[in-house]
């Protein structure tokens, strides 16, 4: 006989632990499928926490359910490329189990997933869903060599012996014979920078928070990935979360973090579940935890999920969020290199960067520079490629490589007797690239010649059969509804470009001049980067459709 | 070492720790705020206080920057005014109505005045045709959306004038510890809303005002003080007067701001540069001042005479019947038939007297206080 868990049991399961509270209402969440009013009032007491407050933060996350049928309710994915895979047909069909839908799940490779409990299944029809595993890379197409995908093809390369047996945690091995400093100087000169899409330099970031005071450190994996249409950091999660781990634990060692956390999207259930495995196989081999690899060293990894918050990948809004404050972006600066989780000196890295790091400390700086394409440039970048092209997938690709040979040699272009209409660039947040300027190559300065960024590096194709002005529309839906409502022009702002996107609202009449207003309005003075990049959708898609807005 | 830094072409010196708001509004340089309240952390979400600080990309919210050595700012080019008047339309876009009944509350006038100072007009495309929150339903909440669904005395909750500052929730939580209201939602769904967006008198609300007092459009207002000048009575009614007076309850002495109008108590405005209380009041020194006009309050002492009912009499005479009454007490009963319970309402210096009139006066140390229950 199971016994059901009380819920003051509940509550002193995490009441010592670092960052209880999402801990907390996940626990509740899975033990009731929602969070109910009684459980709220003991969960403010048991973390002393003010009712209304905690309340509020509760109403910020999408998914917490607050009555049945709450947690078990399918959740359909609506994201750009979903929508042309089935996914409001789907949604209809399931509307008799009360599915409700979710922004872009981060499956854009395997479409169209719905979240239900904590299994994801997916389908391109409501009676064929079922449960896949996440889909591999595509061999590598080119004759490049990757970084961080090199081995992921090998079998249970997931698992530590898997791992292992590809030479995973050589780096960490090496590392530790190393002064913190030497280990920050090889990420200097490798010339890593943040491949969350911010592209702050890693080494450097490492750095500040080696030299900054204040203890304890701690890093934060960034595995919040809710860009529509990236799905890179699930991928490298799933198939090599050792990597992941290492990349953290190198980090640890290199700045003096003894506390780290992985920050994961709640529509990654398989994913936390790979894991809470990994971590478990890596404290058992002396990996992680106190003394690790016999020097003296400790560090602890503590797996938080959020529970569907796009700003929560913003790194203020994640570390409010992980000290169960109400997850508004943060001013900055201070940065977190020096006031990070509970003020104090912070490391966080996105999955991407700390798998390319534990890579780099294996093979050495030369060896990652000299990947790129472009050999003024240094390095890789994985592209999670979707929508309207036959082989959509993560691609590592060499900074430098034309655009044209990801799209076409790659990925096999659109569909026979398509074209490519346009792509999105970083995921969503730096709007369209259309004509021309497909010619461009793959890195971040080429991307910004054009307007747009390569930021995460989400790229949706659309062919000709594509209404731009519909998926502008939708896009801006998205920025608006997951805008926080911290700051005036981002949360005012995405609601009117919304309305005036909407071909069919009474709003839609504005005039080209007032669409760009406010675009550059919150440009200039939006708090974080979801509303100076909003825009980005409004500004390309009048440079490049101009016919489409009246 | 003295700090400068340039604002506006100007040398000035500041102190460690201001931020550039305030090194500017020491040189009165009127930069425009909504979230701002001087007594609260800088939250940084009206955007308004933008201001140009050269070698960064976009202009930076000066109430959340802080100045430091050698910074060069310009607090009111062309593209900064253009972009506040253009922030200021998109607020105006959202809400009901901008200018509201005078007695709101203390700052409710701060979004009318800034439209005024940018000539913002209703013409603009932007404030027209456009879907307000309670328009597009985003206005929830049976219970605590609207202004009529919150029937408690004091605090009119009228959610479509709302442009979510959250100077409420953070006064409520910074400057009262109450921490009663909240931030419910995201984006344009935000709504302030107490724990389980219930009512206000089911909350840890303390009715203490303060939250009507910061708000800067009249969302929260003082219902007492509209029902005393109702709407349309405003203008042609004798103007309203301001008296600065101490709240007459506790010994804290804040200090208040008396609103009247014929001669007539109409509301109480904290009094933000009060030394006591910068602002703070409680239910009592923010809503309960009728007895100050009410009929049956005493103007005079009364004392009982032999008929058996109360007279007016004057203060000597009432004084000398207390005193009588000691004395006889003391002498018939002793020193311990006497027990002394100061108010503690009163100050410091007054308990102190109370206690040596007691002490000294009747040889007892039958003496308290009541804040002791």
């Amino acid at each position: 006989m199971t016994v059901i868990p009380t819920n003051q049991a509940l509550i002193a399961q995490f009441r010592e632990a670092p960052a209880p509270l999402l801990a907390v209402l996940h626990a509740f969440h899975d033990r009731d499928g929602f969070i109910s009013e009684a459980a709220l009032r003991d969960i403010a007491v048991g973390l002393r926490i003010p009712l209304a407050e905690l309340f509020g933060t509760l109403t910020f996350y999408h998914h917490f359910a607050r009555e049945a049928p709450g947690k078990n309710a399918p959740r359909v994915c609506t994201g750009p490329v979903c929508r042309l895979k089935g996914g409001l047909e789907i949604l209809d069909a399931l509307s008799s189990e009360d599915a409700t839908p979710m922004p872009c799940a981060g499956r854009c490779d395997d479409c169209v997933p719905v979240l239900k409990g904590d299994e994801v299944l997916t389908g391109q029809q409501a009676d064929t869903l079922a449960v896949h595993a996440t889909p591999l890379p595509p061999p590598n197409p080119g004759t490049h060599e990757e970084c961080i995908f090199a081995e992921i093809r090998e079998p249970e390369r997931n698992t530590l012996a898997g791992y292992q047996r590809t030479g995973g945690y050589q780096g960490l091995t090496q590392a530790v014979t190393t002064s913190p400093t030497e280990v920050i100087n090889t990420l200097k000169e490798s010339q890593l920078a943040g491949r969350g899409g911010a592209g702050f330099p890693t080494g450097a970031k490492w750095e500040a928070v080696l030299n900054a005071p204040g203890e304890p450190k701690t890093v934060v994996c960034n595995a919040d990935e809710g860009e529509p249409g990236c799905f890179k950091d699930r991928t490298i999660l799933d198939y090599a979360p050792h990597a992941v781990l290492e990349g953290m634990t190198l980090a640890a060692y290199a700045t003096g973090a003894t506390r780290g956390f992985i920050y994961l999207r709640y529509e990654y259930p398989q994913t936390l579940k790979t894991l809470e495995r990994a971590i478990a196989e890596a404290k058992a081999a002396g990996l992680l935890g106190e003394n690790i690899l016999g020097e003296r060293f400790d560090f602890h990894i503590y797996i938080r999920r959020g529970a569907g918050a796009y700003v929560c990948g913003e790194e203020g809004s994640l570390l409010n969020s992980l000290e169960g404050k109400h997850p508004f972006p943060r001013n900055r600066p201070p940065y977190p290199v020096t006031h990070g989780f509970e003020n104090l000196p912070t490391v966080v890295n996105n999955v991407e960067t700390l798998a390319a790091a534990a890579e780099i400390l294996r093979h050495g700086a030369a060896w990652y520079q000299n990947l790129s394409y472009d050999k003024n440039l240094t390095g890789t970048k994985i592209i999670s490629l979707s929508g309207d092209i036959q082989r959509a997938g993560n691609y590592e690709v060499p900074f430098g490589l034309p655009l044209q040979t990801l799209l076409y040699d790659w990925a096999g272009g659109p569909a026979s007797g398509r074209s490519i209409q346009a792509i999105t660039s970083a995921g969503l947040s730096g709007g369209f690239i259309a004509g021309e300027d497909l010619g461009i190559t793959i890195d971040e300065p080429s991307f910004q010649k054009v307007g747009a960024m390569l930021g995460a590096a989400g790229i949706m194709v659309f062919d000709d059969t594509r209404d731009m002005l519909n998926v502008a529309h939708n896009a801006m839906e998205f920025f608006a509804e997951e805008s926080c409502g911290k700051c005036f022009p981002c949360r005012i702002g995405t609601q009117r470009l919304t309305e005036m996107l909407d071909r069919n609202a009474k709003g839609h009449r504005a005039r080209r001049a007032l669409i760009q207003e406010i675009g550059e309005v919150m440009k200039a003075t939006s708090a974080c980067g979801l509303g100076t990049a909003a825009p980005n959708i409004t500004e390309s898609l009048m440079r490049y459709f101009p016919d489409m807005l009246p | 070492m003295v700090h400068k830094l340039t604002i506006d072409g100007k040398e000035v010196a500041f102190s460690e720790g201001e931020t550039l708001l305030e090194v500017a509004q020491r040189h009165h340089k009127e930069i425009p705020t909504l979230c701002y309240d001087t007594r609260l952390e800088p939250f940084g979400g009206c955007r308004l206080c933008i201001v140009e600080l050269e070698g960064a990309r976009n202009p930076v919210a000066s109430c959340t920057t802080q100045a430091a050595p050698g910074m060069v700012v310009r607090t009111a080019t062309e593209e900064i005014e253009a972009y506040r008047k253009t922030l200021i339309e998109m607020v105006i876009s959202e809400n009901r109505e901008v200018d509201v009944h005078p007695l709101r509350g203390y700052a409710s006038g701060e979004l009318a005045k800034l439209r005024d100072r940018y000539a913002v007009t209703p013409k603009r495309e932007l404030a027209r045709d456009r879907p307000s929150r309670s328009e597009l339903g985003k206005i929830t909440g049976a219970t605590s959306g609207t202004s009529k669904s919150d029937d408690n005395p004091f605090i009119l909750r009228d959610y479509e004038l709302c442009i979510s500052c959250y100077r409420c929730v953070r006064v409520c939580a910074e400057q009262e510890g109450d921490h009663a209201i909240t931030v419910m939602n995201r984006g344009f769904h935000t709504q302030i809303a107490t724990e389980f967006d219930g009512l206000l008198k089911d909350s840890a609300c303390t009715f203490c005002g303060q939250c009507i007092q910061t708000c800067p459009t009249g969302a929260l207002a003082d219902k007492k003080a509209m029902r005393a000048v109702p709407v349309g009575a405003v203008s042609n009614r004798a103007p309203l007067e301001k008296t600065r007076t101490i709240c007459p309850y506790c010994g804290v002495g804040c200090s208040v701001d008396i609103l009247t109008q014929d001669e007539k108590i109409v509301g109480v405005h904290p009094a933000m540069d009060g030394p006591a209380n910068q602002g703070a009041l409680c239910v009592k020194g923010q809503f309960a001042y009728d007895f100050v006009q009410h009929p049956d309050r005493l103007k005079t002492p009364l004392v009982r005479e032999e008929d058996g009912e109360l007279h007016e009499a004057t203060w000597e005479d009432a004084l000398d019947r207390a005193a009588e009454g000691f004395r006889k007490t003391h002498a018939a009963h002793g020193r311990h038939s006497i027990y002394g319970i100061a108010s503690g309402r009163a100050p410091s210096e007054a308990a102190y007297l109370m206690q040596k009139f007691i002490r000294a006066g009747f040889g007892t140390n039958y003496i308290d206080n009541c804040s002791r229950a």
